[in-house]
């Protein structure tokens, strides 16, 4: 997966201020570079792809309204944008994904109902499903766990853009990801299994 | 098999099939349709604002930045001292009169031998400019020579 571009800041800095000046290339510029991977994170997030062309849509939206959000020195556009499609996904989704205390969280959530399928893993395998079953594993897991993993896994965003996004410390990033790994290999272990069996 | 393989590899297969996933293409359009209102319209006389500030800078640059104009030197005049006022009645009477006033007055040189002054001959009928202090009756009660 190609995550978030890297850019020269400089240079997006620039078509930054040109677009805030009216300069519509500018703007075209910046959302070329990064509607793929805004639209990627949106569809992680969101799990159909109605809501996360919405979201992608609200978020370039966002850019064009308030760029004067964006803080240079908290990070690149791109994981700017990444937070403000993640605050953006987050309210979409309605009040199950409000933020709360970790600790009264568990591992997994239930997940939306488009988002459950009923295959056994190995229909699963003979379709050729297997991105798919990630993708849904990831969408059951607890939101605080799902963040940093979309984030620092499939995003491509470092450890402290992925803290800043969050509002989090780079250590809680961290400790997070390794709980979100280790819960999505537990949820994955059946289709894996699953798949063995199909090969041999 | 260690549980971190197979999430490895689950997450590269889930980029993989990530790589290929595009934004709408619709998308572009509509929010180029939206970038205009969204940046907001200028009013017509938007420029006069930049443009009266810019003149009010230019201005005060001027202002400040221009020579002041130099008045053409004048001579340096020390003031005139006139000297005191010699006393021509007691200095005891002088200081009870409660309203003495200054006029200034011309008379013939000659006059200030009358009040004990030397007076060169050959001055005599030159005028002389004075202050004479008189009182509320009209007594002499002190003269200074002005010129």
């Amino acid at each position: 997966m190609n995550p978030m571009p890297p850019q020269d800041p400089r240079a997006e800095h620039a078509l930054l201020a040109r677009m805030k000046a009216g300069d519509e290339s500018a703007f075209v510029a910046l959302y070329r570079i990064h509607k793929d991977a805004v639209y990627r994170f949106a569809l992680l997030y969101c799990g159909a792809p109605a809501a996360a062309a919405d979201v992608t849509q609200d978020t370039f939206m966002h850019l064009m309204a308030k760029p004067g959000q964006f803080d240079p020195a908290r990070g690149s556009v791109g994981a700017w944008l990444c937070g403000v499609a993640r605050m953006l996904a987050r309210r979409q989704m309605g009040l199950r994904e409000q933020a709360r205390d970790p600790g009264d969280l568990g591992d997994d959530l239930d997940p939306a109902p488009e988002q459950v399928d009923h295959d056994t893993p190995l229909e699963r395998v003979l379709r050729g499903e297997a991105a798919e079953q990630v993708r849904l594993a990831i969408a059951r897991l607890a939101p605080h766990y799902r963040d940093v993993l979309i984030l620092c896994e499939l995003s491509g965003l470092s450890y402290a853009e992925a803290a800043q996004v969050c509002g989090l410390e780079i250590g809680t990033v961290r400790s997070r990801l390794a709980r979100a790994r280790s819960a999505l290999a537990q949820r994955l272990a059946p289709f894996h299994h699953g798949a063995e069996e199909a090969v041999s | 098999m260690s549980t971190v393989e197979p999430v490895d590899s689950h997450l590269a297969a889930l980029r993989a099939d990530l790589d290929a996933v595009r934004a709408p293409a619709a998308l572009e359009g509509a929010l180029l349709a939206r970038f205009a209102p969204a940046q907001g319209r200028r009013p017509s006389l938007w420029w006069m604002p930049p443009l009266a500030l810019a003149a009010t800078v230019a201005m005060v640059s001027w202002t400040i930045r221009a020579p002041m104009p130099q008045r053409p030197a004048q001579p340096f005049v020390a003031p005139v001292d006139p000297g005191p006022f010699l006393a021509l009645r007691p200095l005891e009477r002088i200081a009870l009169e409660p309203a003495a006033r200054v006029v200034a007055t011309e008379f013939p040189r000659a006059l200030l031998a009358d009040w004990g002054l030397p007076v060169a001959p050959d001055r005599a009928d030159e005028p002389v400019r004075a202050e004479m202090l008189y009182s509320a009756e009209g007594e002499a009660l002190a003269v200074r020579i002005i010129q």
